[in-house]
This record gives C-alpha cells, structure tokens and sequence, in this order.
C-alpha cells in the first residue's frame, strides 16, 4: 500500500515540478503567472475577454508542471513545430496525434490545417454590413492605406534581426510579424499557422492585446496627424443602398480576389459566405447560427489552443520581446498610413472627408470605427463619423486578408 | 531563390534586409492596392447602375412635362415638406414639452419663434443616436 502511495505522489504536479528542477521549474512558474496576469486583464480590465480568456487560461493549461510522457500532458507543441516529429521532416504526423495526442493537440489541429479562421471569418462575413463601403467606394482605398503597417513592420522585423545578433527573423518569420499591423485576428493566426509555427503564440497574444488596446493606441496618433478644423468636418450623408447591390458585392468580390490572389480566397471567400448569407435573407437560420454559435464555439477553440502554444521554450525568448514591440510599430504604422491617405483625401475633395475615418481603416472591426466617431466627437458633438467610419473598416478587413495573400502567395512554398 | 540567410535570419546583413523588406513592400502594397482599386470599380459602377438619384429623377421629371411645369414647383415643395411636422402641430409640440418641463400649464405659455439650433438634427436624436452608438459598438 505504501509503494502505490509513493507511486502516486511521484506523479503529482509537484513532484513533476521538482524533478524539473533549477531553471525549467522557474520558467513554468513564470509562465504560469503571465498566464494568471492575463486572465486578470481578461476579467477585470476587460481587454477582450471572449479571446483573451480562453488564450490564457490555454497558456495555464499547457504549462501545469506534468511529467514527459505522462498521458495527461494535454499538448504536444513540438510535434507541431519540432522537424523531428515529423513525417520527412515536413509534414506533421496526424496519425501519431490522433493516436497519442491530448485534448488541446486534437483540438490544436483544427489550427494548424486551417480550418478555424476560415470559420470564424464566416461569423465575421454575417455580422458585417458592407452598406457603408458600397455606398462610398472611395472610402475602400483607407482599407488598403493602413496595410502600410504590414509592410513597415515586415522591413522592421528584418533589419533588427540584421541588427540584434540574438533575434533571428527570416522572411517568413517577418511576415507573419507584419501581418499583426492588420488588427485581425483569424488573420493574423492563419498566416503565422503557416509561414512561422513557433512564433504562433507570441504573435496571437500580441494582435489580440493590441486589438484591446486600440481606443489607448490610436487617439494620440490622430490627433498628432490631423487638424483641428479637419477633425471637425461633417461628411455628407451616405446614399441608400438597394438589397440587390448588398448581395451582389460578395459574389463579385469572391470573384475578383479569386482571379488576382488565389491564396486569400480561404479567408476573403468565407467572409463573403457569411455576409451573402446574412444578405440574402433567405437563409436566416444559418447566418444566426454562424455569427453566434459556429463562431464562439471555434472562438474558444482557436483561443485555448493558440494559448496552449505558448509553453516556457517558445514564449519565454527575446524573440517575443521584439515581437511585442514590433507589434506595436504596426499598429501605429498602419493607422498612420490610414491617416495619411484620410489626409489627402481631405484636401483633394476640398474638405469634404474628415481625415478621422483614416484610421478606421485597420480591420478591427468595430473597434477602430467606433474610435474616429468618438474622437470626431469630441471635436464637434453633433458630428456622427461611425457609419463613414465603418466603410474603411470593413475594407481593411478585406485589404489585410489580400495582404495576408501576398505574403502566403510569396513566401508559403519556400 | 531566397539566400540561407534571408530565410533563417542568421547573420543577415543590413542590406540585404533592406532590400528584401522594400521589394516586398513594393511589390505588396501594389498588389493591396491593385485588388481595392479594382473593388472601388466595381463600386462605383454598382451606382451608375443600381441608384438612381431622387433629385435627378425629379429634374428628368421637370424635363419631360414642359407643359405641366407650372404645377411641379408647388408638389416640389409639399413633398420636401412632407417628412416636417406641420408648424401649428409643432408649436402645439413646444408648448406642451415646455409646459411640462416648467410645471405649468399651457395656457400660460406662448410660442413667439422657435428656430432649430442645429441644421439637421435636435438634441433629443443626438442624446439617443449617441447612446445607441455606444451601447451598440
């Protein structure tokens, strides 16, 4: 009785924690406590808690002390990045996941082939109105501006690796820390997914914190980049849009990607899915249960496995540091660019676009929309920019989902 | 097609970084641009096609009946007037929410002007539109 007694107590999480001993004991604490940090920002700051939540509590998963090759070890993040868990090297081994995995490796597949964005992209397509952006198309041209970031921080991730010897971004790597300028996401994870595996963690937690934080990010660059009596301008209203218009944009739009940019059909054609089903209005009962049941059940399960990820090794490195900050040179970038084109569009209309609807033009939808009315409001109280807002919104969700395309169509088979 | 060290970001030199991040900026955000513009397009053709403006439609209305052109102006007007409330109906409006606001009654009350502060919209829409905004979003 005694020796099955010490059996047990050998396979506790505190004897695991032990036999780890010295710096790998250190560093699951460590990441244990980022993990509680962020389910503190989840639930009592309230930084996106429907994503933040599951990602950290993901993390706390993955990182409870348990013994190698214990059967209750929930995820095996090396058999998804590590080569030599791999079939030739290459391709991960499905059979021996299926096989062997936990909950979190069954449930992880469902990122790593690129099944969740796409599906969470349908919710996003059923919960988007494209009235605004049909009604102005100019207003698509700030979606493409504020890409501007994506790129910037693609050339950022490449000169700090040339000039920090202990980060090292190659082109792949760069893009997938790029792609966080977009403010999306599914995006965000479907790029990283497949041009850089082991960043996945690090890059998530930063797109998803930044996306939170955009009403703190975005204010002061606005206001640095645009006048006083531009902030205050009042667009003329919107034209209606007729059904048949809102229903033939996302076939056409399907359409015209697909020709240009095959690679970001996956996520444009599943966006465009949801909305002309939402559109369509006759399919009712599925774009209900795309925009609220499909999308928060793949919500929690994109959330807890992307958090699984991030165990000691992967996260705790100087990579994600530089991540972090690239991160944030992204944001700022691309809503500059949003900004700087908002401008231009201004003085070339003679004052009849408030420069404010820039901005929006990151795709965190409708976070940023929500930021120029509040910012234009406080300017001028009775001027309501959220509708004009929402055009450049939603075009930046389709502008950083080609520009995700670029850089798979680029750099996915290298 | 790519050297080993643009790919694994070992030892990258400066320049190579350099002109690695500017193609592919180049190259990207020409092709970003290329799809939207392409989008605007066809946006912009959705108008010529699918809206026809009512303001338009009431001048090739004024163009097509010369001879009734003298009773237009007056349907003109009646029917931009329609969505406003009549004004002995709004004066009636006024002093019933001023009565009420003062506690009074509204026979001691009389409306002389009123005129609208803001062009478009009064501070009750405003109050409620921004309270919907940020419920909503």
């Amino acid at each position: 009785m005694i020796e099955s007694f010490l059996n047990f107590l050998q396979n506790t999480g505190a004897a695991a924690l032990f036999a780890y001993g010295g710096m790998e004991a250190i560093k699951t604490i460590v990441m244990i406590i980022i993990a509680c940090v962020l389910l503190y920002l989840a639930i009592v700051k309230k930084f996106e808690p429907l994503l933040l939540m599951p990602i950290a509590f993901g993390m706390l998963l993955s990182n409870l002390p348990v013994l190698k090759d214990s059967p209750a070890l929930m995820m095996h993040t090396e058999w998804f990045t590590d080569t030599q868990y791999m079939i030739d090297g290459h391709f991960i081994d499905v059979g021996k996941i299926v096989r062997e995995g936990g909950l979190l490796d069954l449930l992880y597949l469902g990122v790593k082939l690129g099944i969740y964005p796409p599906l969470i992209f349908v919710g996003i397509g059923a919960m988007t109105d494209f009235g605004p952006l049909i009604a102005n198309p100019k207003s698509i041209l700030l979606g493409a501006a504020a890409q501007f970031g994506v790129f910037f921080t693609f050339v950022g991730a490449l000169v700090l690796s040339a000039l920090v010897p202990s980060i090292m971004f190659g082109v792949k790597e760069a893009a997938s820390i790029g792609i966080i300028g977009g403010a999306d996401g599914p995006t965000a994870i479907y790029v990283t997914k497949t041009l850089a595996p082991a960043l996945l963690p690090a890059i998530a937690v930063a797109a998803y914190s930044y996306m939170a934080l955009i009403p703190v990010i975005q204010p002061p660059i606005m206001k640095l980049m645009t006048r006083k009596k531009d902030r205050m301008i009042v667009m003329e209203q919107l034209r209606p849009v007729s059904k048949t218009e809102k229903i033939l944009f996302p076939i056409i739009v399907t359409i015209v990607v697909a020709l240009i940019i095959p690679d970001a059909v996956s996520l444009v054609g599943c966006l465009m899915l949801g909305n002309l089903l939402k559109e369509s209005g006759v399919a009712d009962r599925l774009a209900k249960t795309v925009q609220n049941e499909l999308m928060n059940i793949v919500t929690i399960f994109l959330g807890v496995t992307v958090g699984a990820t991030a165990t000691a090794s992967s996260f705790l490195s100087p990579q994600t540091i530089g991540i972090v900050v690239l991160g944030l040179v992204a944001f700022c970038f691309s809503t500059a660019g949003g900004l700087l084109l908002g401008d231009i569009m201004c003085w070339l209309t003679k004052g009849k676009v408030n420069p404010l609807i820039g901005s929006a033009g990151v795709s965190a939808v409708p976070m940023a929309a929500r930021v120029s009315q509040q910012v234009g409001q406080k300017e001028n109280p009775s001027n309501f920019l959220l509708m004009h807002a929402m055009g450049p919104n939603v075009a930046g969700v389709i502008g950083s989902a080609v520009a995700a395309g670029v850089f798979l169509a680029m750099f996915s088979n290298i | 097609m790519y050297s080993d060290a643009l790919l694994t970001g070992k030892d990258l030199p400066l320049s190579e970084a350099l002109a690695m991040g500017g193609e592919t900026t180049v190259i990207g955000l020409a092709i970003v641009f290329g799809v939207l513009v392409i989008l605007m397009i066809v946006l912009m053709l959705f108008k010529v096609i699918f809206y026809k403006d009512p303001k338009k439609q009431q001048k090739s209305a004024d163009t097509a009946k010369p001879t009734a052109a003298e009773s237009v102006p007056t349907v003109a007007v009646e029917s931009e007037k329609s969505d406003e409330i009549p004004e002995d109906e709004l004066v009636a409006i006024l002093t019933a929410a001023v009565a009420s606001s003062l506690n009074t009654s509204t026979y001691n009350l009389r409306i002389k002007s009123y005129r609208r502060v803001d062009g478009r919209q009064n501070a009750w829409n405003r109050a409620g539109l921004t309270e919907t905004i940020n419920n909503r979003y």
